[in-house]
């Protein structure tokens, strides 16, 4: 009868199977997207910075007690359009607002600032843990001649992009990792480095919280070396910042993230502070 | 000068004693063999075996370090010695040292083993010193890629195949479907699903789904151990239903088959047409049948997933039905099944006694039926990619059987290698299956 308990155990050994993995919230990142899945990422952020680093990378107050706010909203969406393919794109809507002792003492500006359009190949995946994506993004300008909303310049990136998940204990994590390289095509129009770095950890089996920490940053090139506390209008700066992020899933479709974000380190570019949420909405359509 | 030697010494005393804690904290993910004997006074010799390679394969030859470890106060002495056979017992290579250990002391031995063509084998380390005799028993493999059945699959094997599917697709599954409350705190639907397979017998498997409107399903059909009863099986992954289906005489198919464990495996074994697992594999293929008449179910996404009889039937019923997407065979039994004997106990001793209690079948004709339920040769038809998994020291499904059916398999395909486990796997077996299986099914 031993025998029949050894097959059992076998059997039962075997059927554990699926109960471990479940998707977690990945957005934005190199694992590929589910073909047929509409992914939609409505957020809102607040950017507040009231000093800068100068172009030696000293840190000191914005002249005339200036002070910066930002309230950002974005509508950020991916389609998986096969298993290889996904299309992506992020609208973004922006509220400036610059104030200082001296007049003008508050100036506003608001708008669409660069939509960005891309498309997502899924390169390859190693053992079915570390996966590899490429990403070609188009950047549109939706304004005209405003420096507070971008360049108002045409570019383009390539993205590479790395994701993998697995177990520390019996914790799931997951880390993103990504470089893209950025040009933008007008008259002084920079070469970027846009690098970022994501480690996750979710708090429970059945995926329902987790948190996670990431570094990002932006290596920015060009001629133009002129500071403006209006980070959007800079094309010469280079930062790095440092984020913590909570997430909670409601359902299976719904999930919402809450990130606080802080520069650690620039050159020529404000010290700025952040504040994001984020929705996330799956929805399957195959 | 002694002053130095002695501080040598102990030096490496104490760095070997701190690489035994090392090892031994390690053991458990290193599958590490620890033995020790203790005298009254709670002196022990503590033996320890590293094979030089994390899956028990060796591309040429073999090598392992075995380390002793004596707490006794005076010597021990001794032999040191390794056997090494094929899975069926015959003798390959022998050798044997001898060894001292001081007083308080420990060694540390390798052994090469060279010359083995490609094969697995038995690895027996024995040690016999003063107060200690101990047999640690392991298995190695040498070039698996290279082992191939001198047993050619029958020339009719796909036609044996395609007519029992035939002779299916003439009995009508009259599916008798009725919901099931589900007592797991997932709330999924469950039905259980009866329909009629081959010869008419009613079969019973159980659908499990989540319990969530306008969305479609992959499917995992889980097949059965031998003899294992298998009622609904629930979990939380929105993705994916599972039928668990009972093969005929097994669990709730029992019905008209209603024998002792032992004697399904050879009932109707005289006549291949009527064998037993000609039935049941049919039973696997209405399973997916009825998988087909549901439309919240991907017919596309489709995984057969068994281990032992369970492991061949996934194999079975993958290659006789292209329906199946993904294959995942762990441990599976009856691979290379002329090969068996002298190799395992089971099912060959059944087999032969129901072969002397019937005077119009013998071994010969007995095997030249099993050829058509063969693991390796179903292997050869399949299309789909297959995870198999095996245990090194696998008795049932011994690891040589198991390798020459997974090299028989042209379509994609990956094995997982359990060096110190028998007839099972382990969870890192479950966790690439899923893995495997989302990104085949894009369920990402």
């Amino acid at each position: 009868m031993r025998l029949f308990t050894t097959f059992t155990k076998t059997l039962l050994a075997t059927l554990i199977l699926f109960t471990a993995f479940q998707n977690m919230a990945f957005a934005d990142g190199g694992f590929p997207v589910r073909p047929g899945r509409l992914l939609i990422s409505p957020s809102v952020s607040y950017f507040f910075a009231n000093s800068e680093w100068d172009s030696t990378g000293v840190k000191k107050p914005f002249p005339n007690a200036g002070k910066y706010n930002s309230v950002g909203v974005t509508l950020y969406a991916e389609y998986g359009i096969s298993r290889k393919w996904a299309a992506v794109v992020s609208l973004p809507y922006v509220y400036n607002n610059y104030s200082q002792s001296i007049d003008p003492k508050s100036t506003n500006t608001s708008g669409l600032s660069d939509m960005e359009t891309g498309i997502r190949y899924y390169l390859a995946n190693i053992d079915y843990i570390y996966y590899f994506s490429l990403q070609g993004t188009a950047i549109t300008p939706l304004y005209h001649d405003n420096p507070a909303l971008g360049y108002g310049e045409e570019g383009a990136e390539l993205k590479l992009a790395m994701s993998g998940s697995g177990y520390i204990g019996d914790k799931s994590i997951y880390f993103n990792a990504s470089d893209g390289l950025r040009q933008y095509f007008g008259a002084n129009g920079p070469w970027q480095d846009r690098y970022s770095g994501t480690f996750g950890l979710t708090l429970d089996e059945n995926f329902k919280n987790q948190v996670s920490i990431s570094a990002t940053g932006i290596i920015s090139q060009s001629d133009d070396k002129q500071f403006s506390p209006i980070v959007e209008a800079n094309k010469d700066y280079n930062f790095f910042e440092l984020s913590l992020s909570y997430g909670h899933t409601f359902t299976d479709q719904i999930s919402l993230f809450a990130t606080a974000g802080k520069f650690i380190t620039g050159y020529n570019t404000s010290d700025g502070t952040i504040f994001s949420l984020a929705f996330v909405y799956r929805l399957d359509y195959r | 000068m002694n002053d130095a030697t002695n501080r040598v010494k102990n030096m490496m005393k104490n760095l070997f004693n701190s690489i035994l804690i090392i090892s031994s904290l390690l053991s458990g993910f290193a599958g590490i063999d620890r033995a020790n004997a203790q005298s009254a006074k709670g002196d022990s010799v503590v033996t320890q075996l590293d094979p030089h390679s994390s899956n028990g394969l060796f591309s040429s030859h073999a090598s392992y370090t075995f380390n002793v470890k004596s707490t006794f106060d005076y010597p021990e002495v001794g032999k040191l010695s390794y056997l090494v056979t094929t899975e069926a017992g015959k003798k390959v290579r022998a050798d044997s040292i001898h060894i001292k250990l001081g007083a308080k002391s420990s060694g540390s031995y390798n052994f090469e083993i060279p010359g083995v063509p490609p094969g697995f084998y038995k690895i027996n380390f024995m040690i016999n010193v003063t107060d200690y005799d101990d047999t640690t028993i392991r298995s190695f493999g040498v070039k698996p890629d290279k082992l191939r059945s001198p047993h050619a699959k029958p020339a009719d094997f796909e036609s044996f195949w395609h007519d029992a599917k035939s002779d299916l697709a003439k009995v009508k599954p009259e599916y008798k479907i009725t919901p099931v409350p589900d007592t797991t705190k997932f709330n999924r639907k469950v039905f259980k699903v009866e329909m009629k397979s081959l010869g008419g017998l009613t079969v019973t498997g159980f659908l499990s789904e989540p319990n969530l409107n306008n969305r479609k399903f992959a499917v995992l059909l889980a097949l059965p151990g031998y003899q294992v009863t298998l009622g609904p099986m629930s979990g939380p992954d929105p993705d994916m239903a599972i039928f668990t289906l009972n093969i005929r005489g097994s669990g709730y198919s029992k019905g008209k088959i209603d024998e002792r464990k032992e004697s399904w495996i050879i009932l109707s074994l005289e006549d291949k047409n009527k064998y037993i697992l000609r039935g049941a594999i049919m039973d696997c293929v209405r399973a997916v049948d009825f998988i087909y008449t549901r439309k919240e179910l991907r017919q596309d996404n489709i995984i057969a997933a068994g281990g032992s009889l369970g492991g061949l039937l996934a194999l079975a019923t993958s290659s006789v039905d292209k329906r199946i997407s993904f294959c995942s065979a762990a441990n599976p039994i009856m691979c290379d099944v002329r090969n068996l004997v002298h190799e395992v106990d089971w099912p060959l001793i059944d087999i032969r006694k129901y072969v002397a209690t019937r005077p119009d079948l013998t071994m010969d004709k007995a095997f030249d039926n099993l050829d058509y339920f063969d693991g390796k040769n179903f292997a050869s038809d399949l299309e789909c990619p297959t995870l198999v998994g095996m245990g090194m020291l696998d008795n049932i499904a011994p690891p040589d059987h198991v390798y020459i059916a997974y090299n028989e398999i042209k379509a994609p395909k990956h094995i997982i290698i359990f060096r110190d486990l028998g007839h099972a796997v382990a969870r890192s077996y479950n966790v690439y299956e899923g893995r495997w299986m989302r990104d085949t099914f894009a369920l990402f």
